[in-house]
């Protein structure tokens, strides 16, 4: 077995004149870390206690949902076993016809077709409506608006069919223009707007 | 928030003119009005650009369901869509919620259409067994 060479590393060589000098000296500061490592300076994490009590206020309101919309369903199945009037509808079953027959490739359609969709056209209302209440809840307001339609498609998977139709870039532009006049902060640079400690204050101008 | 009313049971025509072809495109907003604001408290409001923002979702919607039942039925060389296609492209397009409730009210539709169909083939008998009694009140009694 052969004794280990303990001989240093050989020295870097002498620098070049005119070369370009790395700064700050690499090694002079340790790597940033943490959630908060892509902040601007002038950000400033607020206490831990605030952001997780935040976390759990958030997460019971979402929660509180997520059982409003179980009982909503369930409250669905009740009402069409106690349906007895298939005469009369709440939406016109012409005008469903007639959006279904814009599309040319729709040669026949059964009578009961327009039927079971006016009853599912309702329950695509009552939930989406009913998602759409919960995001203007959240934000401490009784009426519904068209920002939070487009808040509950964009955080709904089977309603990604709509985010063309109601464009969640609109929807936020509201929300920052509600939220200026109000005299909140802005969301920080490089921090995603639902994080609720992506805040800090900008000193008007 | 009150909604008015629009005469009709299941919404007004589409009126004549450019908006009125415009607006066929799109259900009754006064009819979409009435079922959002069942899922709203009493206490709350509903801005007239959501409705018309859910109006324009639920004729996507339709569309939306309609292209699949119809590739659906292409697929296998049937020319009519019919109420569980519909229920099947629900199923498929993320819309599961949906599927069992419908199914449930597709056929108690049937049930009652069937009871509502049959109804008059089921009268026959009866009065034939009448005439066969000899009933002098008969409007059978040509028979």
């Amino acid at each position: 077995m052969e004794p280990k060479s303990t001989t240093p590393p050989p020295p870097p060589p002498p620098p070049v004149l005119g070369a370009p000098v790395p700064y700050p000296p690499a090694g002079a500061y340790p790597p940033p870390v943490g959630p908060y490592a892509h902040a601007p300076p002038l950000y400033a994490p607020p206490p831990p206690a605030a952001a997780a009590a935040s976390a759990a206020a958030t997460a019971a309101s979402q929660q509180a949902a997520a059982a409003q919309l179980q009982n909503f369903w369930a409250e669905q199945y009740r009402e069409i076993e106690h349906t007895t009037d298939f005469k009369n509808h709440n939406l016109p079953l012409a005008r469903i016809k007639k959006i279904m027959k814009a599309d040319e490739d729709v040669r026949m359609i059964a009578a009961e077709a327009p039927v079971v969709f006016a009853r599912a056209c309702e329950m695509f209302i009552l939930e989406l409506t009913h998602r759409g209440w919960a995001h203007a809840e959240e934000n401490k307001r009784r009426t519904l608006q068209k920002s939070d339609i487009a808040a509950a498609i964009a955080r709904t998977e089977v309603f990604d069919f709509l985010v063309d139709i109601v464009p969640r870039d609109e929807a936020k532009d509201a929300e920052a223009a509600a939220a200026v006049a109000a005299g909140i902060p802005h969301p920080a640079a490089g921090l995603p707007a639902t994080d609720p400690m992506a805040y800090y204050y900008v000193q008007p101008q | 928030m009150s909604e008015g009313f629009d005469g009709t049971e299941n919404g007004g025509g589409g009126g004549g003119g450019g908006v009125g072809k415009e607006q066929d495109r799109f259900l009754p907003i006064a009819n979409i009005g009435r079922i959002m604001r069942r899922a709203v408290p009493e206490n709350g409001k509903i801005a007239k650009d959501s409705k018309e923002s859910v109006q324009e979702c639920v004729s996507e919607f339709i569309s939306f369901i309609t292209s699949e039942a119809s590739d659906k039925c292409l697929k296998e060389k049937r020319k009519t869509i019919n109420g569980d296609d519909l229920i099947w492209s629900m199923g498929t397009l993320g819309f599961e919620d949906y599927v069992e409730p419908l199914k449930l009210y597709l056929r108690l539709y049937r049930e009652t259409e069937g009871d509502t169909k049959g109804s008059r083939a089921s009268e026959l008998p009866v009065k034939k067994d009448v005439v066969l009694n000899g009933d002098p009140g008969s409007s059978f009694e040509g028979m």
